[in-house]
């Protein structure tokens, strides 16, 4: 059983880096690769900023691997933060935060993750779809900011490894 | 479920999906495998002697749904077709669906070849959200998101889609009361002045008079009209231009049937017009929870206004009608399952008459019911996608750009390797997940910017509207043997009618 979970991990790796079909990377996703990041030095040792009373300081983990920090005001939706920031996250929050799409789809921190409120069905039913689950994913447009959540962490998920960027690069050249 | 579960489910469906790509891909790197990508010209398919066949003498054109079914019994998951005078690469598996819509860019396109679009030239009107493209599109579902997508915005339509229920339950007893009988017969009919009831409520935050003893002449003229534009969208779409000159009657009463509508829409928005004139006349604050109303607030110019309005107006009669028409017709067949939800229905609502959004929103049953409904009857059952730009992958075919690719979700939403008895009604599996399933096996609203813009309104107006039937009545098949099975009409609707008994609590 767990040989051919292994087997069929590997295979659909394999699929993944050539037909790069979207559903696969899932698989890697919710293990290794989170964890790995879950215990990186960002998480470590977070410094506490000072901000103002309705200030939060937030972390985003980029899909290269670059940490953008941003601040937002309580009240205020992930989304928002990345909008009004200006964050460069490409194709973040396509649907501008109307539970449509799942592109402003974040990996959160176990301990912030456990004191979210609970996913509604609506965006339940938007996760289902979106590229790259985790455990602990959600919209950021359904997130809301409170004081608790001041220097968490949220990392994006990495974009479809399409083998089309492959074939216009390859035009191009 | 466990995350990995459904991961590992759905990667061996990519196995099983593609055997051939498995056992060749192997050790080789991802460019050997880009090269072995096939072109268009190796994707098989019918000769288009056989499909015009199909679709003219077999009664393809409402058969469509079905062509779905066989094209991939007998091609695969990928296969092309023309119709009339377009090249249509079909995909049929929602790994492959998923990967054309991750792929539909900024700006996404359903299709760029629409007699929609041409009536609108023809006429000098302008587009409305249905028919725009690029930044006009873009600009437009901004504002008409944020009013009808957005939870909290949706929530406040509540109390005027529940007057608006509570006059359909009205009818339908006066109904009975007509014929002093508990059969309603072509429960459909009823819908659909519920559907136009329903929205033109959202638009305009007025009552046209739909669900009255009288129904407005012109209430049934602009059903009508909608209609008839949808059984010629797919008669003008089939035909080639040139053909319109010679058989003129399809494209004539397609242009009467929309100039009907555009009409009507003006003429309702309009008058609501002059009477906010008047107020601000009279120096009164003018206020309205109305999508009109914030329509004319963005400054749309009122050609646009009237564009998107009557899209709107059309978008919402026939999808309501089918949805609720085949929700009691499956209802009426599994009392069981009825049971249940009457049950969630009476102990979510708490004895309070009429079920508000909140409560519709805390009743699993409910919209596992709807899951399945549109399972099995999705509106949409092809839905399309242009990538205008760049050529894309799918699977294991290379798509040339401006290519229209139609998805098959009717024919991946009754897979029985996603959906075990897929022609079953069974609302416990959206419940209790089976693996099987995958996401994108069943998407009636479509997914991404380019979604359904009334699914929220229309999930509200759905489950209110059954809340309150189910408290009302039971419902029963008017024969346990009457069978009725969909048909494309460029949506799908019931083939025949629907009647059923509707028997007081």
């Amino acid at each position: 059983m767990a040989a051919g979970a292994v087997r069929l991990l590997s295979a659909c790796r394999t699929l993944a880096s050539g037909l790069s079909l979207p559903a696969v990377p899932r698989l890697s996703r919710g293990g290794q690769a989170c964890r790995a990041l879950r215990v990186g030095p960002s998480f470590r040792a977070p410094s506490r900023s000072v901000s103002s009373d309705d200030k939060v300081t937030v972390h985003f983990i980029n899909r290269d691997g670059d940490r953008l920090t941003a601040e937002g005001k309580v009240g205020e939706s992930l989304l928002d933060v990345v909008i009004n920031k200006n964050l460069d996250i490409d194709g973040f929050g396509a649907c501008e935060g109307t539970l449509a799409c799942s592109t402003c789809h974040l990996i959160f921190e176990d301990h912030v993750f456990e004191q979210l409120d609970p996913a509604t069905d609506e965006e339940m039913d938007m996760l289902d779809l979106a590229y790259g689950l985790t455990e602990t994913s959600r919209l950021g447009c359904q997130i809301c900011l409170t004081k608790k959540m001041s220097d968490m962490t949220v990392r994006v998920p990495e974009a479809v490894a399409d083998a089309r960027e492959a074939i216009d690069m390859g035009k191009k050249v | 479920m466990p995350q990995t579960l459904k991961l590992a489910s759905r990667s061996s469906l990519l196995l099983r999906c593609f055997p051939e790509a498995w056992a060749e891909v192997g050790s080789k790197s991802p460019e050997a495998v880009v090269k072995r990508q096939k072109s268009l010209d190796d994707i098989p398919g019918p000769t288009t002697f056989s499909f015009l066949a199909d679709l003219f003498c077999r009664k393809g054109l409402s058969r469509l749904h079905e062509l779905q079914l066989e094209g991939k019994a007998k091609f695969g998951p990928v296969w092309k077709a023309r119709f009339g005078p377009i090249l249509t690469v079909h995909v049929a598996d929602p790994a492959l669906i998923e990967q054309v819509l991750r792929q539909e860019g900024k700006h996404p396109i359903r299709s760029d070849l629409s007699s929609w679009k041409d009536y609108r030239q023809c006429r000098g009107h302008a587009y409305g959200l249905l028919t725009a493209e690029g930044e006009e599109w873009q600009r437009l579902r901004s504002i008409l998101g944020k009013h009808m997508l957005k939870p909290k915005e949706v929530e406040a339509y509540g109390g005027a889609l529940n007057d608006v229920v509570t006059d359909l339950i009205k009818r339908l007893e006066y109904q009975q009361h007509q014929s002093q009988s508990p059969l309603i017969k072509d429960i459909a009919s009823e819908f659909y002045k519920f559907g136009l009831e329903g929205i033109s409520s959202v638009l305009f935050e007025t009552r046209i008079g739909c669900l009255e003893p009288n129904v407005p002449e012109e209430t049934e003229r602009f059903i009508q009209s909608i209609n008839t534009m949808f059984v010629m969208t797919l008669f003008t779409m089939a035909m080639p231009k040139f053909l319109h000159c010679i058989f003129k009657k399809p494209w004539q009463k397609f242009c009467d049937s929309w100039d009907y509508m555009f009409a009507f829409a003006k003429g309702h928005i309009d008058k609501r017009m002059a009477e906010v004139a008047e107020k601000v006349a009279r120096g009164e604050k003018v206020e309205g929870k109305y999508l009109t109303y914030y329509l004319a607030q963005e400054k749309l110019p009122m050609k646009s206004v009237y564009g998107n309005v009557t899209e709107l107006l059309l978008a919402g009669v026939d999808t309501i009608s089918s949805a609720l028409s085949w929700s009691l017709y499956e209802l009426s067949r599994h009392p069981h399952i009825q049971t249940a939800l009457y049950h969630e229905i009476s102990e979510v609502a708490q004895g309070e008459p009429i079920p508000s959004a909140s409560h519709v929103a805390r009743m699993p049953m409910m919209k596992a019911v709807m899951k399945e409904v549109l399972r099995l009857y999705p509106v949409i059952p092809g839905n399309a996608r242009v990538i205008s730009d760049r050529d894309i992958l799918v699977g294991e075919y290379t798509i040339p750009k401006k290519t229209l690719i139609s998805l098959c979700h009717y024919a991946t939403s009754r897979d029985e390797r996603f959906f075990p008895n897929p022609n079953k009604f069974q609302p416990e599996r959206w419940l209790q997940k089976d693996e099987s399933q995958h996401p994108y096996a069943s998407i009636p609203f479509g997914f991404g910017k380019r979604s359904c813009i009334g699914r929220r309104i229309a999930e509200l107006e759905v489950y209110l509207a059954l809340a309150r039937i189910l408290t009302h009545f039971e419902v029963r098949p008017e024969h346990e043997d009457n069978i009725v099975r969909p048909m494309t009409r460029t949506l799908l609707v019931p083939e025949k009618e629907i009647n059923l008994q509707f028997i007081h609590r």
